[in-house]
Parts: structure tokens; sequence; C-alpha cells
């Protein structure tokens, strides 16, 4: 059957949606034309019963949001209360436990006293010149080799000033006679030896020995 | 369009329009107002009485010339109405036993004919009747076109006629 041009207004007319010419237009219209009537009264009918049951009959169109609800009350429903609890409690002192016990776990290098400052790290044994009052400017500085691929920083102090200072993959250092030039005779001189990881940590540190010389040569 | 005649079928004319002045009498004043039908009844006395005295010239259709006397008749029934009382109580309209059980047994068919639609037609005849939502407005809330809405909408109606007429 060929669809009549007017037959879209139907809804609209049903809602109230028309104006009063649009109404009296299509109120005139389905007194002249039965197929528009028929399917008028059908859709007042079929609106009638979705006013009525509408929230039995689409009650899983609008349920979404019930569903989005009973999720979160199927997760909470997983446990029983007391299930949560215990959980909770549980969760709660395995936290205390990382936090509190696993720092002590930590292995620190050990540690020492120079001079009475706290070093950590083992201890380098110096070869020379440990012996005071030399005869001569030392001109090589020699200590025990610590670990592998390690990196020491000689330092030479005057008084508690630092003097000079290098870092060396061996475990020597030569002066050159511009470093030796800086120190003078009858003065007190120290010096100590740092050993440092690849990575650049302090692995290990000597104590500080005293040196002197009488003359210079 | 009918042509005045003299031998117009009374009989055929008022089965023809009774059920369409019923629907537009109950539109106007509400079909819970008990009046309606004797409204309807004192259009269709009317409609036949005027026929028989020739008073359709023929100027318009029969349906046109029946909605005439149908809008005239709601009008003095409104006004009469708003002279009565407002807030005097107003009964019911009678419907009877059989009457109320068919009409629940039919709305009971055509709900449970509607909850049977696949989701992608129970969600548009939800937003655009139950809601009352415009064709625009179901379309962006589920983002299809509005095109799409009206072919659903009305392939909907389609499957709900067949089963009310059956």
């Amino acid at each position: 059957m060929k669809k009549c041009k007017l037959e879209n207004l139907i809804d609209d007319y049903l809602f109230d949606r028309l104006d009063e010419t649009q109404k009296e237009k299509f109120e005139g219209h389905y007194f002249n034309c039965p197929q528009c009537f028929e399917k008028m009264e059908q859709t007042d009918e079929m609106i009638a019963v979705i006013k009525t049951n509408g929230r039995e009959i689409f009650r899983d169109v609008y349920a979404p949001q019930k569903t989005r609800r009973s999720r979160l009350e199927s997760v909470l429903a997983f446990l029983t209360p007391r299930q949560w609890t215990m959980a909770a409690v549980s969760a709660a002192l395995i936290l205390v436990v990382a936090i509190g016990v696993i720092p002590n776990f930590k292995t620190t290098s050990p540690e020492f006293f120079i001079n009475d400052d706290l070093v950590r790290g083992s201890s380098i044994a110096l070869i020379s010149p440990v012996i005071d009052n030399l005869d001569h400017v030392p001109s090589e500085f020699r200590w025990q080799s610590v670990g592998n691929k390690t990196e020491y920083k000689l330092s030479i102090y005057h008084q508690e000033e630092l003097l000079w200072t290098t870092t060396t993959k061996d475990n020597f250092v030569t002066l050159s006679e511009n470093i030796k030039s800086l120190m003078a005779p009858s003065k007190k001189y120290s010096w100590q030896v740092k050993a440092f990881s690849p990575e650049g940590t302090l692995i290990a540190v000597s104590s500080r020995v005293q040196f002197c010389f009488v003359t210079s040569k | 369009m009918e042509k005045r005649n003299k031998n117009l079928d009374l009989d055929v004319i008022v089965a023809k329009y009774r059920p369409v002045v019923s629907f537009r009498v109950k539109k106007s004043i509400g079909v819970k107002t008990p009046d309606w039908e004797d409204v309807v009844n004192e259009i269709m006395i009317n409609v036949v009485e005027k026929l028989k005295k020739d008073e359709f010239r023929g100027d318009s259709s029969i349906g046109t010339f029946i909605y005439t006397i149908t809008s005239r008749r709601i009008i003095d029934f409104i006004r009469k109405k708003s002279k009565v009382l407002k807030h005097a109580p107003e009964p019911n309209p009678y419907i009877s036993p059989q009457e109320h059980v068919e009409n629940r047994e039919r709305a009971q068919w055509i709900a449970g004919s509607i909850e049977k639609l696949k989701p992608k037609y129970k969600e548009v005849l939800y937003l655009y009747y139950y809601q009352e939502l415009s064709r625009e407005e179901v379309a962006k809330k589920l983002n299809i076109s509005s095109r799409r809405v009206s072919e659903r909408v009305n392939y909907a109606q389609k499957l709900l006629r067949k089963v009310m007429k059956e």
C-alpha cells in the first residue's frame, strides 16, 4: 500500500507536538484517510500499553544503570565481610613487614673510624711513603690494590687543607716535578687513598698517613 | 471525493466514521471523561440527520463534513463543561467487566509482543515512545542516524501492527 504523505505526522499528533494549524489539518486528513486513521489508532493503542506497562516491558533496557551497580556488588560479594576484613588485616601486616623489616636486611658496608670521622668501606693499606722525616720529597705514592676495575683517588694534604688530588686506576701515582714543587721541606703533609667501584661507589678508604721531608731533591 | 448522493448508505457511513469520531472526541475531551460516548452518539445522530436533510452539498468530502460537525460539537461540549463546577468530582466512565478483561488481555498481549522484540527495536521504542524523545534525540543517544531511528521505529510498529491485527 502506498504510504500517505501525512503519515509522518501521526506520532507528533499523538504527542501533541503539532501547532494548531498542523493539528487541524491532520485531524481533517484522518477523517478522509482510512490508512492514516488505522495506523494512528494502532499507534495510539501501542503508546497506551507502553505508557502503562513501560517499567515492566523495558526493565532490561533501562536496567544497565542497575547492572553498573551490580558489578560492584558482584565484586564485593566475592568474599564475605569477614573475609574482606581478614584480607585487609593481612595486607596491612605484609605492608608493615615490608616497610619495617626488609630495610634491615640491606647489606651495608662496614663502618670504621679514621681520625674521628665515620667512614664506610674496607681499608686500603698504604705502602709508601709511610715513614715520617723522609730525606727527600716522595716521588711515588703506592698502596695495596683493592678489587678489580677499581679507580683510586689520591689526596695530599698540607695540615688539613687539600694540597693536591688525582685519580688513577693503578695502585700508585708518580708525582711530576710541578707537583713536587708544591711541597716544602720540614712541613707536615698527609696523604690518603680512596677506592671507588666502576659505578662510582666508595668501596675502601685508607687512613691518612703523615709524612714530611727534611731536604728537597 | 464523495459527491452529494441521496443514496448514501447511512449504515456504512456510521460504521466507517464512528471509530474516527470516537478517536477525535476521546483525544479532545479525554478518555476518562464519562461523557465521551454521549458526545460521540450526539455527533453521529447529528451527522445522520444532516445527511437525511440533504445538508451535505458535496462541496467537500463526507469525511471533512463529519469532521466539521465533530469539531463544533467538541468545542460546544468544552464550553459547557467549563461552566460547571471545576472541582466537582467526575464519575469514572463505566466499563463492563468483560470489556475490562478483554482490554487487559489485549494490553498484556501487546506488551508481551514488545518484550519479544530484539533489543535494538525495544531500545528505540523505549526512548521514542516511553521517554517521548524526538528522533534526533534518540539518534544522538544511541549514536546512530535519525534515518536509522525512523527505520527501526517503523519496523517495530510494522511488527506490532501484525500482532495487533490478529
